[in-house]
């Protein structure tokens, strides 16, 4: 039975200088007890067809042309806002993907879980206690009335977004909207939440849409999917059939980016870094006498090595120690042990002697839009680490400059633009030109494509190994997901609660795991 | 290949709106105009030509004696042996545009002061009989300067401490804080009231004053900033570059703190001229002699019936305010470079 239809649905976002078409006369439908997944990159209007079905849009920006949206063959766009309040929240839930931002900081579980309750299900004190309490259980938090009596902050990622689908589920609506549930949950998470949607799913017989830029999560989570670009939809039918054999030329590009193996040549055995008993603590709470502070550990006795060539993986969840590692590789923290690069004692130097050697190594970060100085230039960032080694005139700078953005494939008349006019995927390729600028022999990647889409994500990715290759780099590559990691480590660091669990090379660690943690990351990645 | 020269940018779009070109070039206009109030407004001729020889009174001083006076003081130009020299024969002068300046007293007023405006005196007079149109010229122009050398220092200041209260943050961070908590606590109003009557008020008294409690609500903001632009992953990108501290803050957190700067600038000028005119206006600010808006405004108040007193130096003064905020709304626009 058809529970949702959306019939030649076209969406414009309108402001005062230009409208901009979104969706475009799209059709599809939801069964009962269904999970749909919509699955595209950014910018191809998955959000915004979720949005527009829970009837959550700003009327005065976007303006819906034609088309009709039947719940229960009710056209929604027809109905009154107040008719659409008794749907929304009650027939029709919606979760987002940052549990942080949809709870209201200043009012505790309690307060917000009640709320929709009351508003839509009883006015009973009594009743609205029980349900409530028997809904967080349900979502398998333990410890009901501390949940209940905390205030967001104080829960974790993961438990904020099990308090989300409670405030969502509690009315038993017949659509589940879940835009990106997991995409900001750590990867062991993400399979529990999803594990627990499904659950519900089944109970219920609600029907569910799954939107995801994450191929995997979709091919193992849904019935059907529909694959969408720039407001299109390109192909829909069965999750098994178009992943067999998709027809659309983009759906067979989005599949076959899953990263794969890309490295094909072995790393020199010279060792290029080697950090002895890496330590590395931060003061939390501060007192006068040294004996009262207390202290956090975010590194704890690391050793790694890395042979010049060569690129090692570093795994680990949020809060595990990755950025810190790489911090202090940079000589950007304060912490005990050493480190060994390139037959010098980086630990060693003071600022000075540390400058003349920080072309050596260089980093690449995870977000292209804080990564470069929004009111530089393309030419005045990539030309910035020149300045400090060497004195060029002004017309050999552009020339390396145009070299630069040559080799990661832009082109030199971008000189004059700044960071804000180019997409994701340029602003990360210039980000690693400047990386390269100083002709480093060691940079580190943290997360260099996590934000990024997956056709996106692959390019850049076979431009580090180009580099690699040309230049013979050596990598330090920091994820939390072990499908980018795999596909170009040579060996693998697993990192967990600051310290290192486990470490191998790549086809061991995959086929080979000796770690639970590591076997339950595998399982979450869907690697096996 | 060419690198087009970023301030060329910013000037091009700040041109693209006319509210900015037009309050620029009033403002600047007037501006330089006022510069020059010793030329448009003064009760001394420009040049004048008495038994075939040419004087310049404006650049040069006469005593009396030259003109066959009895006093070795500087000749009188408005007072009757004067003018009828100047009348007399072949002699001739050329008067400014306004013939008064803002401390010359018309004594031929056939009316008691203050004046209506009357073909003597554009905009009347004030209760000393003193002509208001050149006491508002001199008095925009000393406003104008005051409140540029003010926002001049407060910034300056105010960036310093702000720049180095962010960027090292930590125990310097903390010390100056400190600082800044008990300078601020003290009373700035008292402390004004206290040394105009221990010293003789002036001009330089009050902007020393003034600066000494003025950049710190600057450097609150601009710490803000770069407490912030500090951990910004292009500022670590820059330090694992080796760029030095020095390069870091004036390249990057720089550059991206002045948002908040400038956006206070045209508020930061305004208030120092309203700053002025009202301790000017309590009698606290500028010596008694001195052309000042506030002054102006005070003799409004004791003389409601002089409506051209007050009436002039408001227009003037909410004239004034208005254009410096349209400029600032201005540069603050074609500053971002975010916006297209």
């Amino acid at each position: 039975m058809k529970i949702l239809e959306v019939n030649n649905l076209s969406l414009q976002y309108v402001n005062l200088n230009n409208t901009k078409s979104i969706l475009k006369n799209i059709n599809f439908y939801l069964n009962q007890g269904e999970t749909l997944g919509i699955v595209g990159e950014s910018g191809s209007g998955k959000t915004l067809t979720g949005l527009s079905i829970a009837s959550l849009l700003d009327k005065s920006i976007f303006h819906i042309n034609n088309g009709e949206i039947l719940f229960n063959n009710n056209n929604l766009l027809l109905q009154s806002n107040e008719s659409l309040r008794k749907i929304r929240g009650n027939k029709i839930s919606m979760i987002f993907q940052e549990p942080m931002l949809s709870l209201n900081p200043v009012q505790t579980i309690n307060t917000q879980l009640t709320e929709v309750i009351k508003l839509h299900i009883t006015k009973d004190e009594d009743n609205i206690k029980k349900i409530a309490s028997e809904m967080i259980n349900k979502t398998g938090l333990e410890e009901t009335n501390k949940i209940l009596a905390s205030y967001p902050h104080m829960l974790s990622g993961g438990q904020r977004q099990r308090v989300m689908i409670a405030i969502s589920l509690v009315c038993s609506p017949e659509i589940l909207i879940a835009d990106e549930p997991t995409t900001a949950l750590d990867v062991t998470l993400q399979l529990q939440i999803l594990d627990l949607l499904k659950k519900f799913k089944e109970k219920t017989s609600m029907s569910l849409i799954l939107i995801s830029h994450d191929l995997d999560l979709i091919k193992n989570y849904s019935d059907r999917v529909i694959i969408m670009k720039d407001g299109n939809i390109l192909e829909d039918g069965e999750t098994k059939k178009i992943f067999k054999n998709p027809t659309n030329k983009y759906t067979k590009e989005l599949i076959q980016s899953n990263p794969h193996n890309m490295i094909d040549f072995k790393p020199s055995n010279k060792i290029l870094l080697k950090t002895t008993n890496l330590n590395c603590s931060f003061i939390t709470d501060n007192a006068f006498f040294k004996k009262n502070r207390k202290y956090f550990q975010a590194l704890t006795d690391i050793n790694i090595e890395l042979n010049v060539g060569e690129t090692i993986g570093i795994v680990g969840e949020s809060g595990s120690g990755k950025t810190t590692l790489a911090m202090s590789i940079l000589q950007l923290l304060n912490y005990e042990g050493t480190i060994q690069f390139d037959g010098h004692n980086l630990s060693k130097m003071d600022n000075n002697e540390l400058r003349k050697h920080r072309n050596n190594f260089q980093i690449v970060f995870q977000d292209p839009f804080s990564s470069l100085s929004p009111r530089l230039t393309i030419f005045e960032i990539l030309s910035e680490g020149l300045m400090v080694y060497e004195k060029l005139s002004y017309k050999e700078m552009i020339s390396i400059c145009s070299k630069l953005l040559n080799e990661v494939g832009l082109n030199e008349s971008m000189l004059n633009r700044y960071p804000h006019q180019f997409s994701g995927g340029q602003r990360q390729r210039i980000a690693i030109a400047r990386a390269i600028s100083l002709k480093p022999k060691l940079i580190i990647m943290d997360e260099p494509t996590s934000a990024l889409d997956v056709i996106v994500q692959k390019s850049i990715l076979e431009l580090i190994i180009s580099l690699q290759k040309k230049y013979s780099l050596s990598y330090i590559f920091i994820s939390h997901d072990l499908k980018v990691i795999k596909s170009i480590s040579h060996r693998i660091y697993i990192l967990k609660d600051s310290k290192i669990i486990e470490s191998n090379d790549a086809h061991n660690i995959l086929y080979n795991p000796k770690t639970d943690y590591t076997k339950s990351l595998i399982k979450s990645s869907f690697l096996n | 290949m060419k690198v087009i020269d970023r301030n060329i940018n910013i000037w091009n779009k700040f041109k693209s709106s006319n509210r900015n070109k037009l309050s620029l070039y009033i403002f600047s206009f007037i501006f330089l105009f006022s510069l020059f109030a010793e030329v448009i407004s003064n009760d001394k001729p420009i040049v004048m030509n008495i038994d075939n020889q040419l004087y310049y009174p404006i650049l040069f001083k006469y005593s009396d004696k030259t003109f066959g006076g009895y006093f070795d003081t500087e000749a009188n130009y408005k007072d009757s042996f004067m003018t009828s020299k100047i009348s007399k024969d072949k002699n001739w002068a050329v008067f400014p545009l306004n013939p008064h300046s803002y401390d010359s007293i018309n004594l031929n007023n056939s009316t008691p002061n203050p004046a209506r405006p009357s073909i003597h005196n554009y905009l009347g007079t004030d209760d000393r009989g003193r002509d208001v149109l050149a006491r508002l010229i001199y008095g925009f122009r000393l406003s104008v300067l005051f409140a540029f050398s003010l926002t001049a220092i407060g910034i300056i200041i105010g960036i310093f401490f702000g720049a180095i209260q962010g960027y090292f943050a930590g125990k310097v961070d903390l010390y100056i804080q400190r600082f800044i908590e008990i300078w601020s606590s003290m009373p700035e109003l008292y402390l004004l009231i206290i040394f105009s009557s221990l010293f003789e008020p002036s001009i330089l008294l009050l902007i020393i004053l003034l600066s000494l409690f003025g950049w710190m609500s600057l450097s609150d903001y601009v710490r803000a900033e770069f407490l912030k632009g500090r951990n910004m992953e292009y500022v670590i990108a820059a330090r694992t570059m080796g760029l030095s501290n020095y390069q870091i803050i004036t390249r990057h957190i720089l550059p991206n703190s002045m948002v908040s700067v400038i956006t206070f600038l045209p508020f930061r000028i305004s208030g120092a001229i309203l700053i002025l005119t009202s301790l000017d206006f309590l009698g606290l600010g500028v010596p008694p002699d001195t052309p000042s808006l506030g002054e102006l405004l005070a003799q409004g108040k004791e003389n409601i019936e002089a409506w051209w007193l007050s009436l002039s130096t408001f227009i003037v003064l909410v004239g004034t305010l208005l254009l410096l905020i349209f400029i600032g709304e201005g540069i603050r626009e074609s500053l971002d470079t975010r916006s297209s």
